[in-house]
C-alpha cells in the first residue's frame, strides 16, 4: 500500500515537474529576413519589434534569435527549415517571397508556429493550420503622408520610389496617391518600380531624375531608399519615411514616417501559440490597431488626419 | 632534387592552400569580431555535412555552381569567358517553367524530359547571342554576356510581373511576382527523402559527358586547340570563330539546363525578388570560382563545386548559430574567391616553369587525388 502511495507521489511530483518546466521554457523565436536588421526599413522594423517584446516579457522568458541578408530565397527555405527541426516555438519567414518554401515546410513541423508577411494568406484552404500572417493597411499611412506631402509641396510635383509592385510597397504608394489627390487633385505624383529592394544607388538614380523633373517632395519603400534619402538631403526635397522613423538619416528633410509597430501583431501571435493554436489567423496592422503609427514634426496635421481615418471621416480605398 | 619534386607538385595543391588561408584571415576577423573562430568553423562544418539533410542541402548547392562550372570549363578552355551564367540560368528556368505550365496534363517523365530540353535550348541561345555578337562582329563576350545577363533578369521581372503571374496571386490582390507551382509530376525524383534531387545525378553525369567531348572527340580537340592558340588555330585551318562562338553555345546550354533543373528539381515554380540573386544565390557567378578552383576540368569541378556549396551551406549555418552578422558571411566568401583566383595566375606562372608537365596532365592528375 505504501509503495503504491509512494508510486503515486513520485509519479505526480514528475507531471508536475515537467508541468512547471514547461512553463518555465522561454519562448523561442526564430526570424529569417531578406536584408540586414539595422536596415532602417523592412527587416530593422521586425527586429525592433522582437527587442521591445524581449524587453517586455524579460530574456528569461522570450529568446530570439535571426538569419539576416537571406535574399536568395532557398538560403532561406534551409533556414526556415533548420530552425523549425530545433523546436523554436515561432519561426517568422519575414518577406512575402518566402511563401511558397513555407508552404513546403509548415506540414513537416506541426508543432511549430510559423508566420510570414506581408499577406493576407495562411493557406489554410490548403488544409494548413500552424502558418499567420500579418498584413499591414500601409495605404492608411501612405494616405496620411500624402495629405502632408501634398500641403508642403511648392512644385505639385512628388515622386515615389518603390521596390516591386506588390505587398505593401502597393499598398503604401496607392494610399499616398489618394492622400495627395484628396488635397490638391492637380498635383502629379510620379511613381517608378525599380524592381529592386536592395539597389541602394538605383534608388539615388531615381530621386535625382525625379527632382530634375520638378520633384520636391519624394517617398518610397524598402531597404534601397537609403541612397534616395541622400540624394533628397542633399538636393533639399522632403522625404516622408516608410518602414521606421527615418528622420535620424536626414532630420531636417524628413517630415514623416509610417512606423510599422509588429509587436501589435506579434503580442496576439504570441499569446495564440502559448494556448495551442499555432495559425490561421491573419493579423492586420492599422492607425487604428495602433499597428501603424505616424512619427512626425508636424504633428497638428497628422494627428487630424490620423484621427479622420480612426473616426471614419475620410475613407481610404484599401 | 627531393625539393625540386616538392616545388614540382606545389602548383597541384594551390587552391587547397588558398582556402586554407582565407579560412586563416577569416579566423583573425571572426576573432576581432569576439566570435570563437574554433566554434565558428565548427558551426560551419556540422551546417554542411553534420547530418543527411545538411549534407543534402550542400549537393542542392552544389549542383547549379557544377552545371555551370561545366559551361565555364568548355568556354574557358575554348578561350571565351562567360560572365553570363547568371542570365543563361534564368532564362533556362523560365523556359524550362513555361514550358512545364503549358503541358501540366502530359505524364510526368514527358514534361521533364521537354522541360529539361527547353531549358537547355533557351540558355544556348543566350549564350549563342553573345556567341554570334563575338564571331561576327568582334564583340567582347565579357561586355556582352554581362549585358545579356541584365537583360535576362528584366525579362523575368515583366513575366513573372505580367504574363506568366501566378493567377492565384492575382486572385488573391497581393500580386507576388511569381508562377503557379509547376504539376507535381513534373518535380524531379528525390534521391533520398531530403531536398536532394535527380538533378545532382545528372550534373555528375554531364561531367563525364563533358571529359569525353573535350578530350576525346575531334570538336574538343578543336575547341581547346583555339583557347590554346588561336594563330597556331588559324594555321591549322581550325575555323576558329565558329568554335568560340561554339563554346559559348555549350556554356550556355549547360548553364541554362541548371536553371531548369532548379526549377524542376527544387523550387517547382519560378520567382524574383528583383535581382538574379534571389533565384540563382550568385551561381552563375560562383560556377566559375568552381570551375577555376576545379583547375578547368569537368571532372575537377565536381569536388570543387561540392566544396563551393558546402561553404555556402555552412556559412549560413554559421550566421544561425554563432549569430555573426551577416556581412562577415559574405566578406568569408569573398576571401576564398579572391585567394582562389589569386592562386590560380600563381599555379599558372608555376606551370611554365615547370616543363615536365604540361598542363593537362597536371589538370588530369589533379582529378585523380581529389575525392
Amino acid at each position: 500500500m505504501n509503495k503504491v502511495l509512494a508510486g503515486f507521489v513520485l509519479v505526480a511530483l514528475i507531471v508536475s515537474s515537467i508541468v512547471i518546466l514547461g512553463m518555465a521554457a522561454p519562448f523561442k523565436v526564430a526570424f529569417v529576413t531578406p536584408s540586414t536588421i539595422n536596415d532602417l526599413a523592412w527587416s530593422q522594423s521586425m527586429y525592433d519589434a522582437l527587442v521591445t517584446i524581449q524587453n517586455e516579457m524579460g530574456k528569461d522568458n522570450f529568446q530570439f534569435v535571426y538569419s539576416e541578408n537571406m535574399y536568395v530565397i532557398s538560403d532561406a527555405a534551409v533556414a526556415i527549415r533548420d530552425y523549425a527541426s530545433q523546436g523554436y516555438n515561432l519561426v517568422i519567414a519575414h518577406g512575402s517571397q518566402y511563401g511558397g518554401s513555407l508552404v513546403d515546410i509548415a506540414p513537416d513541423f506541426p508543432h511549430t508556429a510559423f508566420a510570414w508577411g506581408s499577406t493576407a494568406n495562411t493557406f489554410s484552404d490548403q488544409g494548413i493550420t500552424n502558418i499567420f500572417s500579418y498584413q499591414p493597411y500601409s495605404e492608411q499611412g501612405g494616405y496620411v503622408n500624402g495629405v502632408l506631402a501634398a500641403k508642403l509641396s511648392k512644385s505639385g510635383m512628388m515622386g515615389v520610389i518603390g521596390p516591386i509592385e506588390t505587398g505593401d510597397a502597393k499598398r503604401y504608394t496607392e494610399g499616398f496617391q489618394q492622400g495627395v489627390m484628396a488635397t490638391n487633385p492637380k498635383d502629379k505624383v510620379s511613381v517608378t518600380w525599380t524592381g529592386s529592394y536592395s539597389d541602394v544607388s538605383l534608388a539615388a538614380e531615381t530621386a535625382r531624375t525625379m527632382i530634375q523633373a520638378g520633384a520636391d517632395v519624394l517617398t518610397g519603400t524598402s531597404q534601397m531608399v537609403i541612397g534616395a534619402i541622400g540624394v533628397a538631403k542633399k538636393e533639399g526635397a522632403l522625404w516622408f519615411g516608410y518602414d521606421v522613423d527615418q528622420a535620424p538619416l536626414a532630420p531636417k528633410i524628413v517630415v514623416s514616417s509610417v512606423v510599422v509597430d509588429w509587436t501589435v501583431a506579434l503580442r496576439p501571435m504570441i499569446a495564440l501559440i502559448q494556448k495551442g493554436t499555432l495559425g490561421g489567423k491573419v493579423f492586420p496592422l492599422t492607425l487604428a490597431n495602433g499597428g501603424l503609427k505616424i512619427a512626425v514634426n508636424a504633428e497638428g496635421l497628422v494627428g487630424k488626419t490620423i484621427d479622420g481615418i480612426i473616426n471614419g471621416d475620410i475613407k481610404v480605398k484599401e | 632534387m627531393n625539393q625540386r619534386k616538392l616545388w614540382d607538385l606545389l602548383p597541384r595543391f594551390t587552391p587547397i592552400l588558398a582556402v586554407l588561408l582565407a579560412l586563416l584571415v577569416g579566423a583573425v576577423m571572426l576573432a576581432i569580431l569576439g566570435t570563437n573562430p574554433w566554434e565558428a568553423y565548427r558551426a560551419l562544418f556540422i551546417g554542411a555535412f553534420g547530418s543527411t539533410n545538411a549534407l543534402a542541402d550542400t549537393i542542392v548547392k552544389a549542383t547549379p555552381l557544377l552545371f555551370v562550372g561545366l559551361g565555364i570549363c568548355i568556354a574557358f578552355r575554348g578561350g571565351v569567358l562567360n560572365i553570363g551564367g547568371e542570365g543563361q540560368l534564368v532564362t533556362g528556368a523560365i523556359a524550362a517553367t513555361a514550358l512545364a505550365l503549358a503541358i501540366p496534363t502530359w505524364p510526368g517523365w514527358l514534361i521533364i524530359l521537354v522541360s529539361l530540353f527547353a531549358g537547355m535550348l533557351a540558355g544556348a541561345i543566350w549564350g549563342g547571342i553573345a556567341g554570334l555578337l563575338k564571331a561576327h562582329f568582334n564583340v567582347n563576350e565579357i561586355l556582352s554576356t554581362i549585358m545579356l545577363n541584365y537583360i535576362a533578369v528584366f525579362g523575368m521581372n515583366y513575366l513573372l510581373r505580367g504574363p506568366m503571374m501566378d493567377p492565384l496571386q492575382i486572385k488573391l490582390g497581393s500580386f507576388t511576382p511569381q508562377t503557379a507551382r509547376l504539376p507535381r509530376a513534373a518535380d524531379l525524383p528525390r534521391l533520398i527523402p531530403t531536398r536532394l534531387h535527380l538533378g545532382a545525378a545528372i550534373a555528375v553525369v554531364l561531367a563525364v559527358a563533358v571529359y569525353v567531348l573535350l578530350w576525346r572527340t575531334t570538336i574538343g580537340f578543336r575547341i581547346r586547340t583555339v583557347g590554346k592558340n588561336l594563330r597556331a588555330a588559324l594555321a591549322a585551318g581550325i575555323r576558329t570563330k565558329r568554335y568560340m562562338a561554339l563554346s559559348l553555345v555549350l556554356a550556355g546550354a549547360f548553364a541554362g539546363l541548371g536553371g531548369a533543373v532548379e526549377v524542376l528539381g527544387l523550387h517547382h515554380r519560378m520567382f524574383t525578388d528583383g535581382s538574379a540573386f534571389g533565384f540563382t544565390g550568385s551561381a552563375g557567378f560562383n560556377g566559375i570560382v568552381a570551375a577555376l578552383f576545379g583547375q578547368l576540368h569537368p571532372i575537377g569541378t565536381i569536388p570543387a563545386s561540392f566544396f563551393l556549396g558546402a561553404l555556402l551551406t555552412g556559412a549560413n549555418k554559421m550566421q544561425r548559430v554563432m549569430q555573426v552578422p551577416s556581412a562577415l558571411i559574405g566578406a568569408l566568401n569573398g576571401l576564398i574567391v579572391l585567394l582562389v583566383v589569386g592562386s590560380e595566375i600563381f599555379r599558372r606562372r608555376q606551370m611554365k616553369h615547370t616543363d615536365k608537365l604540361g598542363s593537362e596532365q597536371v589538370s588530369a592528375a589533379d582529378t585523380k587525388e581529389e575525392p
